[in-house]
């Protein structure tokens, strides 16, 4: 199976070139790219761990399959001693106390960190514009946007600046930017890779997951980072997913689709056109294809903006300048807290903290919070129906191509409606996973909770197919 | 007792107003239709079992740890961590 883990890991061992030229050619391209895709390089921790894995080929050592391998954080992560800004005013000289468990993972398999990666601020976005770093630019067209939140991660991986990058999925955060950038994005099963250590956005639907340029790459590095971590209580023991269990697809009999999500009037024609075609291939493969009713985009929508608003206001309370976060000094405490949360925040995070602050205040959250949570239990409901008659869901990643840079900030709720089609996923806390392929902006695979195998499985039957 | 808190208030920003793009996405659910009451908190099952609760033992903070949370606080003085003046209502 095509993987760029593996063939670096042949080159290494052949000494083809030395980890340290590998680190250092990657680092000058970070460093020099138009992109905005860099927050902070981590030049000097990636030059001595790539120093040890020379000494070890060197000496004869086997290495391990990421030894050496150089990859990218979204940063929102913590990495210990490093800037974690979450590319935030707040934030902006905030350095980690701790590494988060996900990343502690890939450093003790001896992957290495090169770059904290742009995104939109706190996870708030869906463009990669909301940041004080300069909005990230599409990889393949730099007028657009790369989408987000994870932009910098996608356009890293995109243009090979690093061989995969970590990026976090509330709503579609790693799915969409991979779609927008042409690389496979998984949002996993929520609880499969531990979140401690991922500055929190909405607590029920936030997953840590890869993004890369080939299914064996989101693999490997899946595996590496899941499975229980006593520091996040939502995660469960899962096996790891052999390379041969995801080779065929016997499993794989009835496929399913949205009907809604294809008839709608909000979707481009070509994505349409495409997704239909691309539909009659897997059924020229003998495949059933079933039709199937969901919930309308804007109930979708507003289901998630509702929960992702409040928790959000909950999880940034404690932002305010006090124990930490660029504090400005006001006359008093109260001040204090409110001239540190106006000045530092911007005015897309302000607008998620008042609306999350609207539907938790007495009299709103009866009629819209509860509603909320009621209706996500319909939507998993639905979910559980569905997997009783398919084995897979298929559907277009964005109803749209990617917009220009500057039009998503003037027209919030444009850029909310963008993201009809993965919110649902987060919703049911499904295992999902963009493939650059099918649509302009790629298809999303999802299978039922905890089937993350068989995500992967179709991954590789439709990458062969289309 | 009873005292109504402003958005601003309850957000700690400086006026802060509702937005109309986020009181549209409110009204869709406001407006949505509830087709089953009942399934309310069935899929509420994220709860942790007493066995995997972990150990209630302080866990000291390592050195380095330590030194990177001071140099996050905001203000020190004569080695002290300097917090706002606090005003009683």
């Amino acid at each position: 199976m095509e993987s760029q883990i593996h063939k670096i890991h042949q080159q290494l061992m052949a000494k083809e070139f030395t980890c340290t030229k590998l680190v250092q050619d990657r680092l000058d391209l970070l460093k020099s790219n138009t992109y905005n895709s860099v927050n902070s390089l981590l030049d000097k921790i990636a030059l001595e761990l790539a120093t040890k894995v020379d000494a070890k080929i060197e000496s004869g050592q086997e290495i391990g399959l990421l030894e050496g391998i150089p990859f990218g954080i979204k940063d929102v992560y913590m990495v210990q001693g490093t800037y974690t800004t979450a590319s935030s005013d707040l934030l902006k000289n905030y350095k980690s106390a701790y590494t988060a468990t996900a990343i502690q993972k890939l450093l003790d398999a001896g992957a290495i960190p090169l770059v904290k990666e742009n995104c939109d601020s706190f996870g708030h976005g869906s463009s990669s514009e909301n940041t004080i770093f300069g909005a990230v630019k599409n990889a393949i067209n730099s007028d657009l946007v790369s989408g987000g939140s994870s932009g910098g991660s996608a356009v890293n991986v995109a243009k090979d600046y690093t061989v995969f990058s970590i990026g976090g999925d509330t709503g579609g955060s790693i799915r969409q930017p991979a779609g927008y950038n042409k690389v496979f994005g998984l949002k996993p099963t929520y609880g499969k890779i531990s979140r401690f250590g991922l500055m929190a956005y909405a607590s029920s639907t936030d997953c840590v997951g890869p993004i890369a340029k080939s299914i064996e790459d989101i693999r490997i590095v899946l595996n590496v980072m899941s499975g229980k971590d006593i520091k996040d209580l939502t995660t469960y023991q899962s096996e790891k997913i052999s390379e041969e269990s995801i080779l065929n697809i016997d499993e794989i009999k009835t496929i399913g689709y949205f009907k809604n999500f294809i008839e709608s009037d909000a979707i481009d024609a070509q994505v349409k056109a495409d997704f239909l075609a691309s539909i009659e291939k897997i059924k020229g493969k003998g495949i059933e294809v079933k039709e199937l009713d969901f919930f309308e985009s804007d109930t979708l929508v507003s289901t998630y903006y509702t929960l992702a608003m409040a928790e959000t206001a909950s999880n940034l309370s404690r932002l305010d300048g006090t124990n930490y976060g660029a504090r400005i000094e006001g006359d008093n405490l109260k001040n204090t807290y409110s001239i540190t949360r106006s000045e530092n925040f911007s005015d897309e995070s302000k607008r998620r903290i008042v609306g999350g602050n609207q539907v938790l205040s007495q009299g709103f959250s009866d009629e819209i919070y509860l509603k909320g949570l009621n209706l996500r239990d319909q939507i998993s409901n639905n979910f559980e129906k569905d997997f009783k008659e398919v084995d897979i869901i298929l559907s277009p990643v964005t109803p749209n191509t990617p917009p220009k840079i500057g039009e998503s900030l003037n027209n919030p709720l444009a850029m909310y409606l963008s993201d009809a089609y993965t919110v649902g996923f987060s919703l049911g806390k499904l295992p999902t996973l963009t493939i650059p392929k099918g649509t302009g902006t790629g298809l999303q695979i999802s299978a039922a909770k905890n089937n993350d195998a068989l995500v992967l499985q179709f991954a590789n039957f439709l990458n062969d197919l289309i | 007792m009873s005292k109504i808190m402003t958005v601003d208030i309850l957000s700690s920003i400086k006026g802060a107003q509702p937005s109309e793009a986020v009181n549209k996405l409110f009204d869709v659910i406001k407006n949505a239709n509830l087709n089953n009451s009942n399934a309310f908190n069935k899929n509420h099952n994220n709860a942790v079992s007493l066995n995997d609760l972990r150990e209630d033992v302080v866990i000291n903070s390592s050195a380095i740890e330590k030194e990177i949370i001071i140099e996050n606080f905001p203000k020190e003085k004569n080695d002290y961590l300097v917090v706002s003046k606090v005003i009683e209502e």
